[in-house]
């Protein structure tokens, strides 16, 4: 109890502050839809909403050196407190879109496996093309969320090159993973291959404020739909939540070793270089 | 290192992460609610919704939020494998949105209905963009090899999922 009196202070009320101004000015900015015409005719459309805005400012600012490393060291656990509300919000639409949940069952419980999706796609590339050596496996088995990371300590160690894969990937998709889903999913809201109840699933993969960022177009693009598609991807994201390490641990990492095994055997590799700060990262449980 | 950190992670007391959780949640919710009123202004909708609209939706997500850092919190004593906390809140809020529920099932809905799914993101991602600057250094050091496998095993994931959706939804004809 003295602990929380201790700590339910406003010592960081410029964090807040901070935020208050970033979404604000995010929202003022509205939405903003850039397309970019193909030679043929064809095109490739997507809209930048508030909320990439919000992330973009403060990403330039922290570039800028304009918030201080303390800062962003104490923001960095509220995002998993304040995705709480968008949780709530997303969850409560379940019980009226039940039917279709059950319906839509299979495809629910199958596309799980899509999350393997990383390895067969990522794989080639960082052992045959960039000979990345052993880091292509900690980089490329999962989106190397904070589950993904806690598996490699354990299974390797940080400190090797499967440790540099993961955590490289790691900050890669703190700093871009929110931004380059935003943008995925919107171009692929405009090409339509994918009926919108497949691309909601597909959004859940695991991580709340990716889930936010590959959903979002999708609800904005088919309002009529929103319901189901919150529906479809929440449930999506809650079955990673609970599966994804399984997964992992039973098929990702075996499968990416064999792939490993199999590529390499006649592409020499060249390794990258580890990082030293890597060690020195913050790891917050963002989506845990 | 890494142990060094766990354990101090480990050692943060109830009474700081209560402290933390319920200030955020407060701050989050009166932030979400001025991003709502905006996103409605911006948007040209038919009702803008006043930050005070909102409040009986932010306070019932706020109750359930803290059932579910309470369920977790006694369940992680016993239980032998870590459990997340959101799995619990929306495990409370998918119970609590089925018809059973009665009164809470249909006043969830209509007061939640105020708040957009849009606003109520934008604080969550002006959060996660303030501390993004943490990484920005190591980012930069990165080779260009691990960037593109991260972004190439993104795209993996995604169109992974899609693509098997899309077959399952067809041959079980829900779309």
């Amino acid at each position: 109890m003295k602990d929380f009196k201790e700590n339910f202070n406003l010592k960081d009320w410029k964090v807040h502050v901070l935020c208050f101004v970033i979404m604000v000015i995010a929202e003022l900015i509205g939405t903003i839809k850039i397309t970019m015409n193909g030679a043929r005719g064809g095109g490739i459309s997507f809209s930048l909403i508030p909320m990439l805005f919000a992330i973009l400012i403060g990403i330039i600012l922290g570039g800028a050196k304009k918030i201080k490393k303390e800062t962003m060291i104490t923001a960095s656990p509220y995002i998993s407190i304040c995705v709480m509300f968008l949780i709530v919000k997303l969850s409560c639409s379940i019980g009226p879109s039940w039917s279709k949940i059950v319906a839509a069952g299979p495809a629910l419980i199958l596309q799980e496996f899509g999350n393997l999706g990383t390895i067969i796609f990522s794989m080639p590339l960082a052992v045959l093309v960039f000979r990345m050596g052993r880091a292509s496996i900690g980089a490329a088995f999962s989106i190397s969320r904070e589950p993904s990371i806690a598996i490699v300590a354990e299974r390797y160690g940080l400190d090797g090159p499967e440790g540099s894969g993961v955590m490289g990937a790691y900050v890669t998709g703190t700093v871009l993973g929110t931004v380059f889903y935003g943008i995925l999913a919107s171009i692929f809201v405009g090409l339509k291959w994918f009926h919108p109840y497949s691309l909601a699933m597909a959004a859940g993969m695991g991580s709340a404020s990716m889930l936010t960022a590959a959903m979002a177009p999708l609800v904005e693009a088919f309002p009529d739909l929103a319901e189901d598609i919150q529906a479809f991807a929440v449930t999506s994201n809650t079955l990673t939540n609970a599966d994804g390490l399984y997964m992992s641990l039973l098929i990702g990492l075996p499968l990416t070793e064999w792939l490993y095994k199999v590529f390499s055997k006649n592409h020499p590799q060249k390794g990258v270089e580890s990082l030293d700060e890597a060690s020195d990262i913050v790891v917050e449980k963002e989506d845990m | 290192m890494a142990d060094k950190k766990k354990k101090e992670q480990a050692v943060e007391s109830p009474g700081k992460v209560w402290a933390t959780r319920i200030k955020v949640l407060l701050i989050s919710g009166i932030l979400a609610s001025i991003a709502n009123m905006i996103y409605d202004w911006r948007t040209g909708a038919e009702v803008i919704h006043m930050p005070w609209e909102v409040f009986p939706a932010l306070l019932y997500m706020f109750i359930i939020v803290i059932l579910g850092c309470l369920i977790h919190d006694l369940l992680a004593k016993v239980l032998p494998f870590q459990v997340p906390v959101i799995l619990y809140v929306a495990l409370i809020t998918t119970i609590l949105s089925f018809p059973f529920a009665g009164w809470f099932a249909t006043t969830m809905q209509t007061e939640f209905a105020k708040i957009g799914l849009l606003p109520l993101c934008t604080p969550i991602l002006a959060y996660a963009g303030i501390s993004a600057g943490k990484d920005l250094d190591t980012f930069k050091k990165q080779g260009f090899a691990i960037v593109c496998t991260a972004l190439i095993a993104f795209i993996g994931t995604y169109i992974g999922s899609a693509i098997i959706a899309q077959i399952v939804l067809r041959l079980s004809g829900v779309i």
